[in-house]
């Protein structure tokens, strides 16, 4: 039984990797201990016969093989380059992120911005409360105003309409003299129209 | 790197000067990369055959060695190209093995101590064969580390360069290697007896 704490510094030494100092000491060791000393002996012979072994060339045939493997491998055509799963993915988040841009940018053409309502007519209504002389009668359209000479059909019916639906008056109405008023606004729906009263006072109905 | 240099200088690399045979390949001369080839298989195929313990497995890694050897001409340097083809050997062999793991490990082993009659094997070619099987025991590193060293004939130094490890890790995996191996040996002859 060799002493463990050497065992280490032993098979160093059978193989030469000890420097000079340490290569002493073992040497020391091993002069006074028996079973370190045939612990060197064995690794020693172990390494020189695996060397001898190793030593043996192998078979000319083998290293022919292999270089005939190699040279077949290099005189294929080359092989198309695999492409990777990844690659594919970021091909497709790129398609998808342009896909997203153009879409972005040709949103606002696709779909017009609704037109703005026009302005039909404007229309005295029935007098709520009093009258009041010199009532204002103003519609403001902000953004654009279509004030036509002539009303449609349409328009002229819709007119008539606010005029069936006024109630009866002690006295003839007067334009200027009604501070209720009716705007009546087109919109580019044509099943959409606005009715707008309003009084002098801003106060809507 | 004396051992290395020594190599480089016997299989006919010039560390010093220019490898002619080294730039004809690199010029795309297949007849020069089979001289590179032949200049360099011992050391490839002899490395893998006793990292792998199978001549087929050696084979495969030598071929796949000398297929990137031909795919890096470009960036290699004859002064490096031993220390590189023992790098690359190491790491293919590595690679393989763990692609079809089948180390035996030392206490499963007793198919050798029953093979065949103790009595008309024991010669040199049966203790060339426990040597060789009390190779395969050991774990990668350990082989590596030892092959490099003890059969190779690198420094501990070359052989810590080419595994990327430290001279102490170095040191520590040749010891125990050396030691895995007697042990090996000892038994076996203990149930022979």
């Amino acid at each position: 039984m060799s002493c463990a704490i050497w065992e280490e510094r032993v098979a160093l030494f059978a193989g030469g990797d000890l420097e000079t100092g340490e290569a002493a000491a073992v040497e020391r060791h091993l002069n006074q201990c028996a079973a370190c000393s045939a612990l060197a002996a064995d690794l020693r012979l172990e390494l020189d016969g695996l060397r001898q072994v190793h030593a043996e060339p192998l078979a000319a045939g083998h290293y022919a093989a292999v270089r005939g493997r190699v040279l077949a491998e290099l005189a294929k055509p080359p092989r198309r380059r695999l492409v990777w799963p990844w690659a594919w993915a970021a091909a497709l988040a790129v398609a998808a992120a342009g896909a997203c841009v153009v879409w972005v940018m040709i949103k606002p053409a696709a779909i017009p911005a609704p037109e703005l309502p026009r302005l039909l007519a404007v229309a005295p209504t029935a007098q709520r409360s009093r009258d009041r002389q010199g009532a204002v009668i103003s519609a403001h359209v902000r953004r654009r105003r279509t004030e036509r000479a002539a009303p449609s059909v349409n328009e002229q019916r819709r007119l008539e309409v606010a005029e069936v639906v006024r109630p009866p008056s002690p006295r003839p109405p007067a334009a200027e003299d009604s501070p209720v008023r009716m705007v009546q606004l087109a919109t580019a729906d044509p099943n959409v129209v606005i009715y707008w009263l309003f009084e002098e006072k801003g106060e809507e109905r | 790197m004396k051992a290395l240099a020594l190599a480089a200088a016997e299989l006919g690399d010039e560390p010093e000067g220019r490898d002619v045979t080294l730039e004809a390949a690199r010029a795309g001369d297949r007849a020069a990369f089979d001289l590179l080839m032949r200049r360099h298989e011992r050391l490839v195929l002899g490395t893998a055959y006793r990292l792998a313990g199978n001549l087929e497995d050696a084979q495969d890694a030598s071929q796949e060695v000398f297929l990137r050897l031909y795919r890096n001409l470009a960036k290699l340097e004859a002064g490096n190209l031993a220390a590189w083809l023992y790098r690359v050997t190491v790491n293919v062999c590595h690679d393989a093995r763990r692609r079809r793991p089948g180390t035996v490990p030392v206490d499963d082993a007793p198919e050798l101590a029953a093979a065949g009659d103790p009595q008309q094997s024991a010669d040199q070619a049966e203790q060339r064969a426990l040597l060789l099987r009390s190779l395969r025991m050991l774990s990668e590193k350990e082989r590596a580390a030892l092959v490099l060293r003890d059969l190779e004939g690198l420094s501990t130094a070359e052989v810590a360069g080419v595994l990327g490890s430290s001279v102490g890790t170095v040191r520590s995996q040749i010891s125990k290697a050396r030691l895995k191996m007697r042990d090996f040996v000892e038994r076996y002859s203990r149930r022979r007896l």
